[in-house]
């Protein structure tokens, strides 16, 4: 609950108040260069006058888009992947499976940086990079709960009556193992936008003027002894999105998991 | 017997993803865009250089001439040159000085994820629905949610530029000066090991608070055993098994939180080598940081599953 109130805020705060908000991100003020929090600008200012509360509910705005796409993509294929691997089994499960496996060894930043280092840099690059790094973890939940649906008997009888085994998997299997899918997605979503926040704010990701989370920390590191509240400010509203979406995750789960568990047994 | 056969088993797998991971990366980064030819000697450099240059580098051989080529060199340590930011230096050379360093502050933030996990798993643990519990796992779900570069710069406000406790840039080897690296190293190892506490202090409360229900410990209290007895002698080391499985998995974190890391606290090693060389697309030092950085996982999992199939020997059926 704390989980859903937490993304719920969150949501409203970057889908409405951005917009009820006095100042544009992009708004230039020379005399309000690098001034602390106050009443007036809740976040502060940044280096060309720019309100740093508006351009975190923007950039919010772009790091979730980021995040989300780059999870849905990763959980289509992933899945896809992971439920006809479970399915046919043999060679094609060996392949595929080991494949993922080997994805999984690297670690998921330097994964997204040589990525990003071969695609070369933007939001789209940046999320290609989460879907791949992501992939295979959708891949292998969607293979372990296939496996455990696939002997259900409705699924048996489904095959039984000569179902096409696309229809199958897509009518029988696929609204069985979604809730754990879920789970995961939401948790996802929370580390897609650690990794996009993390190589934008090395140059590496979304590129300025864009404002994302990571790009806005990114701005605020090149004058941190003066004005460390930019970077602070920024990055304590990552948390506080980072903080709903795994709640959100775990609270999820905590639905899910009981009755999975009755299944498996 | 069955121990060994079981690490045979499992370096023969860990080797083998080993060579095909770094047959994939060879394989991207071949495919990347842009001319290493053009990369090392620059826009205005001549026909006649560009192919004298290829000629050198072998990149007009065959794909599967130039894999064995650099894999033969790769098993020998020869990772090849830096075409860009080191100017030609022998890449072997620029990962051996840096490598110490990058796993002194992985083991570092190890160290201390552990050690605080270990103390807030097992409270949490111990007192389940009480006070201290709710308070350990908020701690523990506010400590995942933080990036850990963030996390470093606001370590470097209070304890640097505040308190002026710790240095806020720089690092200084082990090998120079042992007391030095644990000074400069503290803060960035508290950086990654915050986000990875968390993550083991839940795996251990949950694995505790199963343990604590299972039959034999049941058995053990009906013996008289005082209750601290049953908890470290029965509790806690058979929940200390999916506690090291978890540290295995989250080294795939922990090293991508060493890459930003390194940047931030200017810790000169492997990770910010890797940075360095996006930039500048020097991709043979980005192709060899990747490699380097899959064995270390792929050495850490294969550790991990043998100490945890000499602790339980039930894993080697």
């Amino acid at each position: 609950m704390t989980g859903l109130a937490i993304t719920g805020i969150l949501l409203f705060a970057i889908l409405v108040v951005a917009h009820l908000m006095p100042y544009s991100p992009t708004e230039m003020s020379f005399t309000a260069v690098l001034k602390p929090p106050s009443w007036e600008h809740i976040f502060g200012t940044d280096s060309f006058g720019r309100d740093v509360f508006t351009r975190v509910l923007y950039g919010a705005r772009i790091s979730l888009l980021i995040s989300v796409c780059g999870v849905a993509l990763a959980m289509s294929i992933g899945t896809a992947i992971g439920m006809t691997a479970a399915y046919f089994g043999r060679l094609y499960d060996l392949v595929a499976m080991r494949f993922m496996d080997l994805l999984f060894s690297f670690p998921s930043f330097v994964l997204a940086l040589f990525l990003m280092v071969i695609l070369g840099f933007g939001v789209v690059n940046v999320m290609f990079a989460i879907a791949l790094v992501y992939m295979p973890l959708f891949a292998r939940l969607a293979h372990n709960m296939t496996l455990v649906v696939r002997e259900e008997p409705y699924v048996q009888a489904a095959r039984a009556t000569g179902q096409p085994s696309i229809r199958l998997l897509l009518r029988e299997i696929l609204p069985n193992i979604a809730a754990p899918l879920m789970v995961q997605a939401s948790i996802g979503v929370a580390f897609g936008i650690i990794i996009e926040a993390g190589l934008s704010f090395l140059g590496l990701g979304v590129q300025p003027p864009t404002p994302s989370l990571g790009v806005i920390m990114a701005d605020g590191q090149e004058y941190f002894r003066r004005a460390p509240w930019v970077l602070t400010m920024s990055g304590l509203a990552v948390c506080f999105a980072l903080l709903g979406l795994n709640l959100l995750g775990d609270g999820l789960r905590d639905l899910v998991d009981p009755r999975l568990r009755q299944r498996a047994e | 017997m069955k121990t060994l056969r079981y690490f045979i088993g499992r370096l023969l797998i860990a080797v083998t993803m080993m060579v095909i991971g770094a047959l994939a990366v060879f394989l991207v980064m071949k495919a990347a865009p842009g001319d290493p030819a053009l990369a090392a000697l620059g826009e205005q450099a001549t026909p006649d250089a560009i192919a004298a240059f290829r000629a050198e580098h072998g990149l007009d051989a065959p794909l599967i001439e130039q894999f064995v080529s650099w894999l033969r060199d790769m098993i020998g340590g020869d990772f090849g040159r830096s075409l860009t930011i080191a100017g030609g230096e022998s890449i072997s050379k620029l990962i051996a000085g840096r490598l110490p360093n990058t796993i002194f502050v992985g083991l570092y933030a190890v160290l201390f994820a552990t050690a605080i996990s270990l103390v807030i798993g097992s409270v949490a643990a111990l007192r389940r629905g009480k006070l201290s519990d709710t308070l350990a796992t908020s701690v523990a779900a506010v400590g995942v949610s933080m990036p850990d570069f963030w996390l470093g710069y606001v370590l470097i406000l209070l304890f640097a530029l505040t308190l002026g406790w710790l240095p806020s840039y720089g690092f200084t080897s082990p090998f120079e000066s042992l007391s030095g690296a644990l000074v400069t190293g503290l803060l960035p190892a508290l950086a990654i090991s915050a986000p990875m506490a968390a993550v083991f202090a839940r795996t251990l409360r949950t694995s505790l608070l199963e343990n604590a229900q299972r039959d034999y410990v049941t058995v053990a209290r009906s013996f008289g055993f005082s209750e601290r007895f049953v908890f470290r002698h029965y509790v806690f080391r058979n929940s200390i098994i999916p506690y090291i499985v978890i540290i295995g998995l989250q080294i795939r974190y922990l090293l991508g939180g060493v890459v930003v890391v390194e940047r931030v606290f200017g810790v000169p090693g492997v990770g910010s080598l890797m940075v360095d060389a996006a930039f500048a697309r020097d991709y043979p030092v980005v192709q060899a940081c990747t490699i380097v950085f899959l064995a270390i996982v792929l050495s850490v999992n294969l550790t991990v599953d043998v100490t945890c199939a000499a602790l339980d020997p039930k894993r080697t059926q």
